[in-house]
């Protein structure tokens, strides 16, 4: 290591003593900018990331500008209808080349020099090239743009990594595929994401994030004023179809699930209680007709969480989002949420998902808001070195090696099972990752 | 006066004191300022450039078809039990450039600008936006059928709810 890097013992921050009764986490991997940056180098600029869905890059020339830890990347759709990723930057002075978060340019020209690239990275023209550079022996494509080590689409969701040393993406996902499968059957023609989308920041370590969006804990506490919201508005004025929400799930009386899907990936589910007023439930029959019977039960009435590690959410509870996640620093985490539904849903089904995730999933709504208010005080109260250590021991004398007959009825193999979503095991699964990444035990 | 002035001196007035009832955090008050079937709209950005236009189809930030969406608001910010609504943060509604510009009956359609400044835990925050006021005259008096807020920032530091708008 470099003479002035600050030296941290990463894999003393996972307390792994499983057998004894004990998994922890030092709190100050939340808190520390060293640990950060570890993570950036590590995991996020050397691992499989979420990019983006393909229908945000449907036709040729479509662009989308992201980040994958602390590099600018877009990921385009080219002239053959393949897709590219590259790093956003002109080869020449490094000015990002996308002017849009999202846009379509069948060719990128740099608005500083005026450099072109093609949607292949090709370098295209140099302004003036005649005049300053010689013409013997020049070779212009030493200036395309550099594609990212590894791309691979699965049913539709775009993954990347900056590192060519990873396994497959199959094998990176395991048994989250199957998860999205779950998703991605719901329609023959596939998902879109609907126009409009809402980034905010937490200001909060991204883990955190993580946590939260598989932690079925805190449902019936953080959110039970989201269910004491409904129940009254219910009371008030009558709710039919799918227009109503309901609050079973949050408060905790159903069954539920959570899983260690391994590779740091988790997921959670919950038994809906009012299945009919879901927006899928229209496609019910069609659905029936050409899928195996577990895949229709899960797919109507379970609502599920997905975290994949490490940056991505998929839930399909009251509606469905994609939550891209880019961590910031260590003590902020910028935060992305899409809308995502099947390709030709009912116009009402359409307008109900969409009410459902304003009143549900966003800042301006009525649950979101409140998870981001607690992430940012489980931030701020991991300062606390003094008590340093959180602990994830909940449900541990009843966690199942593997799966249960459910997981094993719809096939998928979880490293682990809890039988209550209320139980912390799953998390083992994410921190054991972390650790191994960061202490290059790829 | 004329006719013209009164009417912007009423649609002024009623602009200003929805601002005053929100900051000063009369609840109750401010609900009685919209009609029941009122809508309440926040819509999202698509691009840097256009807000979503269609609520059947696209995502918005808040959309409410009637004023009982804005009574949950209400409701969970008197439970004490949101997370991000207690404690609740202050906030100063500052409201100029109300103009308005069309007036078809009992019906007047009105625009303004906001700057709203808060303060919570996390510090201070100063955000901008876009009125566009449907005001109905029901019984003598104007009441909000639709408002519609352009938020102008994208990306949205901590929770928002209908007191930050």
């Amino acid at each position: 290591m470099d003479g002035d890097t600050v030296m941290r013992d990463f894999a003393s921050m996972v307390d792994d003593r499983v057998d004894e009764g004990m998994f922890r986490i030092d709190r100050s991997i939340y808190t520390d900018e060293v640990v950060f940056d570890a993570e950036m180098d590590n995991i996020f600029e050397s691992s499989w990331i979420f990019l983006c869905h393909e229908n945000q890059i449907a036709r040729h020339g479509d662009y989308f500008a992201t980040e994958m830890g602390r590099q600018p990347v877009f990921i385009s759709r080219q002239e053959d209808d393949s897709i590219g990723c590259f790093i956003n930057a002109c080869s020449h002075r490094g000015a990002l080349l996308t002017p849009l978060k999202q846009g379509n340019a069948k060719v990128l020209t740099c608005r500083f020099h005026g450099w072109s690239y093609n949607c292949a990275g090709r370098c295209l023209q140099i302004k003036n090239q005649d005049t300053g550079f010689p013409e013997e022996g020049f070779d212009r494509t030493h200036f395309n743009l550099r594609p990212i080590a590894k791309l691979e689409n699965y049913r539709g969701f775009i993954f990347g990594s900056l590192s060519e040393d990873v396994p497959t993406l199959a094998e990176h996902l395991g048994p989250a595929a199957k998860w999205i499968d779950l998703l991605a059957d719901q329609s023959t023609k596939g998902l879109e994401v609907v126009p409009g989308s809402s980034t905010y920041v937490i200001r909060g370590n991204w883990k955190l994030q993580a946590e939260n969006g598989v932690d079925g804990y805190h449902v019936s506490t953080v959110h039970r004023v989201f269910a004491s919201t409904i129940v009254n508005r219910q009371a008030k004025e009558e709710h039919t179809g799918m227009k109503k929400t309901e609050a079973g799930r949050i408060t905790g009386q159903v069954i539920s699930r959570g899983y260690d899907l391994g590779g740091g990936h988790m997921s959670i589910c919950a038994q809906h209680t009012t299945p009919e007023v879901r927006p899928i439930y229209e496609r019910r029959d069609e659905l029936r007709g050409r899928l195996p019977e577990a895949d229709v039960d899960w797919i109507l009435n379970r609502g599920r969480n997905l975290y994949l590690f490490p940056n991505m959410l998929l839930m399909d509870n009251p509606s469905t989002q994609i939550r891209l996640m880019k961590p910031v620093s260590a003590g902020m985490v910028e935060v992305t949420v899409y809308c995502v539904a099947p390709i030709g849903e009912s116009k009402d089904a359409r307008a109900a998902r969409l009410r459902k995730f304003e009143d549900f999933y966003l800042t301006a709504g009525m649950a979101t808001s409140d998870d981001v208010a607690a992430l940012e005080d489980c931030h701020d109260g991991s300062f606390a070195y003094a008590s340093k250590w959180n602990e994830f021991n909940r449900g541990l004398s009843e966690m199942i090696e593997g799966g249960d007959e459910d997981a094993n009825t719809l096939g998928f193999e979880p490293a682990t099972t809890s039988m209550d979503w209320d139980h912390e095991t799953l998390f083992h699964g994410m921190y054991r990752q972390w650790r191994k990444l960061m202490t290059n035990g790829k | 006066m004329s006719t013209d002035a009164d009417l912007q001196v009423e649609v002024t007035n009623l602009v200003y004191r929805e601002a005053m009832l929100l900051d000063r955090r009369r609840w109750d008050d401010w609900i009685d300022l919209y009609t029941e079937d009122a809508t309440y709209w926040v819509p999202a950005w698509a691009s840097e450039e256009d807000t979503t236009d269609d609520p059947d189809t696209q995502l918005n930030l808040i959309y409410l078809r009637n004023r009982g969406g804005l009574e949950d608001r209400i409701f969970r910010i008197e439970t004490r039990d949101s997370y991000a609504s207690y404690p609740l943060d202050r906030t100063v509604h500052v409201v100029s450039n109300v103009l308005v510009e069309n007036v078809d009956g009992d019906t007047i359609e009105a625009t303004a600008n906001c700057l709203v400044h808060s303060y919570g835990k996390k510090g201070s925050l100063t955000r901008g936006g876009m009125y566009d006021f449907t005001l109905t005259r029901i019984n003598g008096d104007l009441k909000i059928s639709r408002k519609k807020i352009v938020f102008i920032d994208d990306r949205l530091e901590g929770p928002i709810d209908v007191y930050h708008l």
